[in-house]
């Protein structure tokens, strides 16, 4: 079940950056179609107005399922000059004071963002291009923050249980490891 | 009183080593809940608001991009090219090195990666030919920094993005406009060639002096050759900015066709990625977007905080009744980022200082571009500056050599960057001089 939600994650995440990047490409592509005598009555055809609308959109959504994936492996950098050099008991629970931290902060913005779009909802708002109903869209801040406030729990309470933190290897950025001859 | 501890608490949570963004957002929270009336529902808004505007979009594009080409043969096209251009000058690899390192760099935008594929090519192979360790992780540490000057440079994005839109009121009362992407990414060329140029002398003069070996002049062909070998990897580069320039699009489309070249380069062209490693690049690039899009929310948000407590402009005008003048006020913003970039990833400082500090700038007079540029100049040495800088761990991993071995290592070039910063803070027409050569700036 849990491993599920990861591979959704994973999928969603990954899915909307390699969608939006071709999206945007095809519009520049048919930006200059329509410059072009002779593709321009094919292109004039096709409407791609609402592709940079639906870029952001795709973004705010990959943003806040990222970052909670960002959480279960470890990308959201701190500055941990100080607590590194604390002894292994203080050390442990400056730790978890500051993965509660993350799990209060998420956890309001969570719930701040879920009144806003009921908020919304009320309102019934469009967005400009698409005519989406904006309350979709802003869906993406209590889902995000509540994923991202469970995962903040997950690390803490797998490192109450086992003392092991999610940690990003800086040597294997990007698989450039391969690279060696 | 009310700045003291916004400031005091943001260090506080900073120090307990959780997530910047975490941090930033937790302070927010906290003095909306306790100190002031400032509706809810405006910060709620401004949660989402954050990441809404188009342009920065940009960041995620040219990670993508970026991503695409760190993997396989690039870096190694790069090293060929270089060392056969400037391989046979005193300590050729070294000088191959930094070309390499600042070539590499402004393609794949990312220090560690840059530090990480060349030198784990160009380290053993330049202990081999009998260069001393400490001189290659010397040169390879600092020169893999260079690329947050040369265009794409997600840093100047960055700044682009977290100026945008302040009002800034300059000293003869009128409205500033904040450096645009395009303004920005055009300046970093000229202090990036020369910086890269006095690391070059640095590491020639070193070698010159310890006689250390040069590598046999290529011909003209083998030159060739490793041209048109990098030549794809490099066209990004020209592609992005001369794209931008001529005005054939905006930076984010820009950014959004520079990650379809690169992976057109990196599948069909150089064959190094095949198709099953796509996903994984798609991943790891979205983690990383995500991850500093969450800071940039969260910035926002702190920005936010600190516009409508008016503490930009209370400090500009302190620094007036002071009498303090713009070159007092650069020196003391050099002093205070190269010990925030000691401490603190690079987009994370210019996320939250250059809200801060860019109308105070405005208001002495400084240039946008510049003060850009001078804040990307500072975040490259706070990369590479004992005793934390990500580039020295980086390299540090890779030589197994300690920190403290490192320090003296870095130490020439670490000191030719410093005094390259005091020469971009005080002469303006450095970053400058392209940008309005070519009309973009007034």
């Amino acid at each position: 079940m849990l491993r599920l939600l990861d591979r959704l994650e994973e999928i969603i995440i990954a899915s909307l950056i390699g969608l939006a990047t071709l999206l945007i490409f095809v519009s520049v592509v048919h930006r200059f179609a329509t410059g072009v005598p002779l593709l321009y009555p094919y292109a004039r055809q096709i409407d791609l107005s609402w592709a940079q609308e639906l870029c952001v959109f795709m973004f705010v959504w990959m943003a806040k399922f990222g970052a909670a994936y960002g959480v279960r492996t470890g990308i959201h950098v701190g500055v941990d000059v100080l607590v590194n050099r604390l002894s292994p008991g203080p050390r442990r629970w400056m730790v978890l004071f500051s993965l509660f931290c993350g799990a209060l902060f998420t956890g309001a913005v969570g719930t701040l963002g879920a009144n806003l779009v009921a908020k919304i909802y009320s309102t019934g708002q469009l967005s400009a291009d698409i005519e989406a109903p904006m309350w979709i869209v802003y869906l993406a801040v209590p889902f995000g923050s509540y994923l991202m406030c469970f995962r903040f729990l997950q690390v803490a309470w797998v490192f109450h249980r086992t003392g092991e933190l999610p940690h990003r290897d800086h040597m294997q950025v990007a698989g450039v490891t391969e690279a060696a001859p | 009183m009310n700045t003291l501890i916004i400031f005091c608490l943001l260090i506080a949570l900073f120090l307990t080593g959780m997530p910047i963004s975490i941090a930033l957002g937790l302070t927010v929270l906290t003095f909306l809940f306790t100190l002031t009336h400032v509706p809810i529902e405006a910060v709620a808004l401004k949660l989402f608001t954050g990441i809404e505007r188009f342009e920065i979009m940009s960041i995620p594009f040219f990670i993508l991009a970026g991503n695409f080409l760190t993997h396989g043969g690039v870096a190694k096209r790069m090293i060929n090219f270089a060392a056969s251009m400037i391989g046979h000058l005193h300590g050729g690899m070294g000088l191959a090195a930094v070309v390499a390192c600042a070539l590499f760099a402004a393609i794949s935008g990312s220090s560690v990666a840059t530090v990480v594929a060349i030198g784990s090519i160009m380290l053993p192979a330049m202990v081999e030919q009998g260069y001393p360790k400490r001189f290659g992780a010397g040169v390879i540490a600092t020169s893999g920094a260079l690329g947050i000057l040369f265009p794409p440079s997600i840093n100047l994005v960055i700044y682009a993005v977290a100026t945008s839109g302040l009002s800034a009121i300059g000293p003869d009362g009128k409205a500033v406009a904040s450096a645009s992407i395009g303004q920005l990414f055009m300046a970093g060329v000229v202090p990036g060639v020369i910086l890269a140029t006095l690391l070059g002398l640095t590491t020639w003069y070193r070698a010159y002096r310890g006689n250390y070996p040069r590598l046999a002049r290529a011909s003209w062909a083998e030159r060739f050759n490793a041209f048109r070998d990098s030549f794809w990897g490099l066209f990004l580069i020209v592609f992005v900015i001369g794209g931008i320039y001529s005005g054939v699009f905006t930076p984010t489309e820009a950014a959004a066709c520079a990650a379809v070249y690169a992976f057109v380069v990196a599948v069909f062209v150089y064959g190094d990625l095949h198709f099953n490693d796509i996903p994984r690049v798609l991943l790891q690039s979205a983690a990383m977007s995500s991850m500093i899009l969450y800071i940039v929310t969260n910035a926002v948000l702190f920005s936010f905080l600190m516009t409508s407590e008016q503490i930009p402009q209370a400090m500009a005008h302190w620094m007036g009744t002071q009498g303090l003048n713009w070159a007092v006020f650069l020196l003391l913003v050099n002093l205070l980022l190269l010990a925030a970039g000691n401490v603190m990833d690079p987009s994370a400082i210019v996320l939250i200082v250059a809200p801060i500090l860019f109308p105070v700038a405005v208001a002495l007079g400084i240039n946008p571009i510049h003060f850009g540029i001078l804040m990307a100049v500072n975040m490259e040495i706070g990369l590479c500056h004992p005793p934390v800088g990500l580039n020295l761990y980086v390299t540090s991993g890779i030589t197994k050599m300690g920190i403290s071995e490192l320090t003296v290592a870095v130490l020439p070039w670490l000191a030719t960057m410093l005094a390259f910063l005091v020469f971009v803070t005080y002469v303006p027409a450095i970053s400058l001089w392209l940008p309005h050569l070519l009309g973009l700036s007034p």
